[in-house]
C-alpha cells in the first residue's frame, strides 16, 4: 500500500494550537485548565507555549521560538510529535512488539502489551515517547502520537484525516500519499528559495530512511529545534543487531553441546562399566 | 556407613539456594524480553515487578552472608582470582574427562575445580555487573542520560547471555552429566546435604582433601 504522511509547513502555521486541542480531544487526553479547585497550579514561565512539554497525555505540542536573524526577531513555530520514522529506534528496541510499523508506514502502538520498559524513550532520536512511571515498582506505560491509528480511535481506518490535520485552519498540516506530499513539499521549498530563503529545505525526506512527518523549513533544521542528522544510536544497533543474535547463537550452541556431551559421555561410561559383565557370560 | 566430609556449611547452602531461586526468577522474567511473542506476559509490567522483587533477594542475600561469614567469603573470593598450573592441566584434561570418563590426565583439584572456579568467577564479576547496571536502570531511569541507560541495558544483556548459558552448564554438570549419577555421590549431595563421601573428596578434590586430612590430624 502506498505510504501516507503528514506535511507540516511552519510558514503557513499561525500557532493557534488547534492541532494540539484536536489531538487531545480525539484521543481522550484530558487537560485541566488550572484552577485552585482541581489542584493544577498555573505558572508563568515566559512563553505562550502550553503545556510545557510532551507528556503521556500530550502527544502533540506546538513549540514557539524567538530567533534573531539579520537584526529582526522572528517568531518560529514547530510541531512536536512522533515523526513516524522508517528506521525507527523505538520499534527496534521494543521487546514486546507493542511498537510496530503500520502498513501505511507510521509507527503504530498497541498500548495493551506495553511492558513499560521505557527502552523506546531512550532510543528515540527526537525525544518523543513519554511514560508515567512509578520509580519504585517500575510500573509504567508509554504514550505517543499514533497518527490516529489507536485501536478503537482509528481515524485512518475510517478513511478520515488525522485529528490534527482535520483541525488545522490555515492548512499548515496536510495528510496524503507520501510521494505526493514529497513533491508538494519540494515545490514549496523551491518557491521559498526563489523568494530569497536560501536555506529553505524539506526536512524528513531522507532522515532515518524517511520520516512520515515532513517539514517545509525556511531555515536550517537547527533553527527550528530539529536534530540535524538524527540517527539510531550505535549502542542500540550493537545491542539489537549484534549482542542479541549472538546471545541466541550462544544459548543454542550451549544446549546442543550439552546434549552431545550427554550422548557421548553416557556411551563412554557404559563402555567402562559393561565389559566385566560381558566377560561373565 | 560411608565416611563423609563436610563440603558446604548450612549458611553457604542457604545462600546458594536463595540465590538460585532469585536468579531463575530473574532469568525467566528477563528472557521474556528476548522473545517478542512472549511480550504479552510482560504486559502491564507484571514480570518487571517480579524481576525487581527477585533482584532485591539477589543483591541482599550475599550482602547478609558476607559479613556473617567474613573469613569464608574473603577466602572464597581470593580463590576465584587465584589461578595456577593445575588449572591449565584441568583445562587440557577436561574434554577427555567429561566426554570419555578418562580421569588419567586430571591433576588433583582444590576445594573448587577449575570449571567450578570459572563459574564462581563469573558469578562474582557478572553479579556485580548485574547489580550496578540494574540499579541504574531501576532508580536512575528518569534522570540518567539515555546513552548511559542504553549502555546499562547492553551490559545487562551481555551478563545475562553469559551467565544464562553457564547456568545450564552448571545445572547439567552437577545433576545431569552421566558421571554425576547417582546423585547422592557428589555435587548434588554437597549442595543439598552439605557432605560428600571421603572417596568422592579424594578423587575429585584431591588437593582439598589433603588439606583437611592434614588439618584433622593436627587437631
Amino acid at each position: 500500500m502506498a505510504e501516507k504522511a503528514i506535511l507540516y509547513d511552519p510558514t503557513r502555521c499561525t500557532a493557534c494550537r488547534g492541532c494540539q486541542a484536536g489531538c487531545k480531544q480525539w484521543n481522550e487526553n484530558d487537560e485541566f485548565i488550572p484552577t485552585v479547585e482541581n489542584g493544577v497550579d498555573a505558572t508563568n514561565w515566559g512563553s505562550y507555549e502550553n503545556p510545557p512539554d510532551l507528556a503521556p497525555n500530550t502527544w502533540l505540542k506546538m513549540e514557539f521560538r524567538e530567533v534573531e536573524a539579520g537584526g529582526r526577531v522572528r517568531w518560529l513555530f514547530t510541531r512536536r510529535a512522533c515523526m513516524h520514522c522508517t528506521d525507527a529506534g523505538c520499534v527496534k528496541v521494543c521487546p514486546s512488539g507493542a511498537l510496530y510499523h503500520h502498513e501505511l508506514g507510521f509507527v503504530a502502538y498497541d498500548k495493551d502489551i506495553c511492558t513499560g520498559c521505557g527502552y523506546c524513550v531512550d532510543a528515540c532520536p527526537f525525544n518523543v515517547p513519554r511514560t508515567d512511571r512509578n520509580l519504585l515498582t517500575g510500573v509504567a506505560k508509554m504514550d505517543k502520537c499514533t497518527l490516529c491509528t489507536t485501536p478503537g480511535l482509528d481515524r485512518i481506518a475510517e478513511g478520515w484525516l488525522p485529528a490534527c490535520v482535520k483541525t488545522c485552519p490555515p492548512k499548515a498540516l496536510m495528510y496524503g500519499n507520501r510521494d505526493e506530499l514529497l513533491a508538494e513539499g519540494k515545490a514549496r521549498v523551491a518557491a521559498l528559495q526563489a523568494k530569497g530563503w536560501v536555506n529553505a529545505n524539506l526536512y524528513g525526506e531522507n532522515e532515518l530512511d524517511g520520516l512520515h512527518v515532513m517539514y517545509v523549513l525556511d531555515d536550517q533544521p537547527a533553527v527550528y529545534g530539529l536534530p540535524v542528522a538524527p540517527q539510531v544510536s550505535p549502542t542500540v544497533v550493537a545491542w539489537q543487531d549484534v549482542i542479541q543474535p549472538l546471545g541466541w547463537a550462544l544459548g543454542g550452541l550451549t544446549l546442543i553441546g550439552l546434549g552431545l556431551n550427554y550422548i557421548v559421555a553416557r556411551e563412554a561410561k557404559m563402555a567402562k562399566e559393561l565389559p566385566p559383565q560381558k566377560e561373565e557370560k | 556407613m560411608v565416611q563423609e566430609v563436610e563440603r558446604y556449611p548450612k549458611a553457604t547452602r542457604v545462600l546458594h539456594w536463595v540465590h538460585t531461586g532469585a536468579f531463575v526468577a530473574l532469568f525467566v522474567t528477563g528472557l521474556i524480553l528476548f522473545v517478542p511473542p512472549l511480550g504479552a506476559l510482560a504486559a502491564d509490567s507484571w514480570s518487571r515487578i517480579i524481576h525487581r522483587v527477585a533482584a532485591v533477594l539477589f543483591i541482599v542475600a550475599p550482602l547478609i552472608y558476607f559479613p556473617l561469614n567474613w573469613k569464608a567469603s574473603v577466602g572464597g573470593i581470593k580463590d576465584a582470582f587465584t589461578w595456577g598450573k593445575d588449572d591449565i592441566g584441568w583445562l587440557k584434561a577436561a574434554p577427555r574427562y567429561y566426554f570419555l570418563s578418562d580421569e588419567a590426565a586430571m591433576p588433583p583439584q582444590d576445594h573448587m575445580n577449575t570449571g567450578q572456579k570459572m563459574w564462581w568467577f563469573m558469578v562474582l564479576v557478572f553479579g556485580v555487573v548485574f547489580a550496578i547496571s540494574g540499579l541504574i536502570m531501576w532508580f536512575a531511569k528518569t534522570t540518567a542520560p539515555p546513552e548511559l541507560l542504553q549502555w546499562m541495558v547492553l551490559l545487562h544483556d551481555v551478563a545475562f547471555i553469559t551467565t544464562g548459558c553457564m547456568l545450564f552448564v552448571h545445572i547439567y554438570l552437577s545433576v545431569a552429566h552421566p558421571m554425576m549419577r547417582p546423585l547422592r555421590t557428589g555435587a548434588w549431595n554437597s549442595m543439598y546435604r552439605g557432605k560428600v563421601s571421603v572417596d568422592y573428596a579424594r578423587s575429585h578434590h584431591g588437593k582439598w582433601y589433603e588439606k583437611i586430612a592434614r588439618g584433622a590430624e593436627k587437631s
